[in-house]
């Protein structure tokens, strides 16, 4: 599904991104970790188009991603860091998940039957039914982000590009949200290329795991790789892992008790 | 008189609509200051146009295109904050109209009415081009409304979203140097900012959702126009100036509502 061959960006002769290769298969689960300044989002945004590599290539269902995201709106449904995304215009929650489906005179428009089922379906869905009249700037930031997930639904991507979905989250919701999104990759087929810093949970939930801080340093199933000495390797210290594990009886969304933890 | 009242009232029902709208646009993207520094560029366009002998707007027009391209380029591609670079047009344009008014004899009365607006200089012609203006104005707004929608929420995804994000950006000042040019005469340089953050203040006062935001907008423009214009007649003071302060009171009175919302 997308194919990322040799890239690297450099800017003034400095590597955000070296020679950075791997592959994510149609309806794959994967996450990428790694330190602040490490080339995550940038990866992002060179997957989405948004930037151009110096040089290597990369493909989504076998095209450039600018001939991919023409192919159709909402095709890929990107949620970009919740930091540069202004939340004060005065929208409800149903104006915020629509935005993206621009049409001429969008200022006459009017939310057609089909369109607010879909919203009503993907907002119970993420656990805010009862929030669609309400402003945006009212919500709090992890609702907030919970409508982003839901713009995304209602383009009915093939993927998903999710930067730091978790952002303001509360603890209890986070593990929910995994559980949500894995399920939306294995029941629906969208694949789900997901930068996260929330290393202890999300190798319980998803497909594939890439640690990245401007090479990339392993990518493979969670079960599968040596995390803890890889993320040592990147983030450059020693590191504690705490993994949060279904056979972890007693673990509580990533807290652990040290007595019974695995 | 009671043409020229009537002519300044139809070239401020024109422009308002738009401006209102733009206005919207410019609040949530805190982009005020940029409007101050498109008028302004207008001050050395005129003075440009005075010392080749060009008595039109389509010397100040220009200059006042070139400025808002100019600080979009400078934002987009040189790295510059929007505020700096806005503020070296602003003081350019400022300081070159000054320059060579000082140096022209004669011209020095009309700077007051450049400044503040003048009643007196709203022409038939103005109002037949003011009403052109702010209908494709109004249609480029409107036309393009939940495109610069998803551009003011997040520029990274309406780029996904095919929306050519670069092309709008461009064209919203380029429009908008338009619009103030024209609104000039009326409110004159100094005050013709009141039109691009008062409405949207108005609106986010008295309404929840943008649509109401921008009606309010618009409504307010109307009422600080019209009542400016007569006043200014009634009590002869400077249109640009009564307007303005009927507008900052109607905006105070906005307050008034905003705890019923």
């Amino acid at each position: 599904m997308v194919e990322v061959k040799n890239v690297s960006l450099s800017i003034n002769g400095k590597y955000i991104l070296k020679d950075v290769n791997f592959e994510i298969k149609k309806g794959s689960f994967a996450a990428i970790v790694g330190p602040n300044g490490a080339g995550k989002t940038t990866l992002l945004k060179i997957i989405t188009a948004l930037l151009k590599p110096s040089s290597g290539w990369v493909k989504i269902d076998g095209v450039e991603p600018e001939k991919y995201l023409r192919r159709r709106r909402g095709i890929v449904g990107y949620l970009p860091q919740k930091a540069i995304v202004n939340w004060n215009l005065p929208l409800t929650v149903l104006d915020v998940v629509f935005i993206q489906d621009v049409k001429p005179f969008g200022f006459f428009r009017r939310y057609s039957d089909e369109m607010l089922k879909l919203a009503n379906h993907w907002l119970g869905v993420f656990g805010i039914g009862n929030k669609k009249d309400e402003l945006i700037k009212n919500l709090s930031g992890g609702e907030q982000q919970r409508v982003s997930l839901v713009r995304c639904m209602v383009g009915k991507p093939e993927l998903l590009i999710l930067d730091e979905p978790n952002t303001a989250v509360d603890a209890v919701y986070n593990v929910r949200m995994y559980e949500i999104l894995r399920k939306i990759s294995r029941k629906l087929g969208i694949t789900i290329i997901m930068v996260t810093h929330d290393i202890g949970v999300i190798t319980e939930f998803v497909d594939e795991v890439m640690c990245l801080n401007v090479k990339l340093h392993c990518h493979g199933k969670p079960s599968e790789i040596d995390l803890s000495r890889m993320l040592n390797t990147v983030y450059g210290e020693s590191f504690g892992l705490l993994l949060h594990r279904e056979q972890c009886k007693n673990c509580m969304f990533g807290v652990r008790d040290d007595k019974t933890s695995d | 008189m009671i043409k020229l009242l009537i002519d300044a009232t139809l070239v401020g029902l024109f422009l308002s609509i738009p401006l209102s709208f733009f206005s919207y646009f410019i609040v949530m993207r805190k982009m005020t200051f940029a409007g101050v520094g498109i008028a302004h560029a207008t001050f050395g366009g005129i003075a440009l146009g005075f010392l080749l002998g060009l008595n039109s707007f389509v010397f100040p027009l220009l200059f006042c295109m070139v400025s808002s391209v100019f600080i979009g380029y400078m934002y987009k591609k040189g790295g510059f904050s929007e505020d700096s670079i806005i503020d070296v047009v602003f003081v350019f344009s400022m300081a070159l109209g000054i320059f060579i008014f000082s140096m022209a004899k004669g011209y020095s009365g009309n700077i007051i009415g450049l400044l503040f607006g003048d009643i007196l200089s709203v022409s038939d012609r103005d109002v037949v081009y003011s009403f052109f203006v702010s209908s494709l104005a109004l249609l480029f707004i409107l036309y393009f409304f939940s495109h610069f929608h998803l551009i003011t929420f997040n520029e990274d995804l309406a780029r996904i979203n095919g929306v050519k994000v670069d092309f709008l950006y461009y064209m919203f000042w380029l429009v908008l140097s338009v619009l103030i040019v024209f609104s000039i005469k009326l409110i004159g340089i100094i005050l013709v900012n009141a039109f691009l953050v008062l409405p949207a203040l108005v609106g986010l006062n008295t309404s929840k959702g943008f649509k109401g935001v921008i009606v309010f907008g618009v409504f307010s423009s109307l009422l600080a126009l019209i009542g400016g214009v007569l006043f200014s007649y009634y009590l002869n003071t400077p249109t640009g100036a009564t307007i303005v302060l009927l507008f900052f009171l109607l905006w105070l009175a906005s307050f008034a509502f905003r705890f019923n919302t």
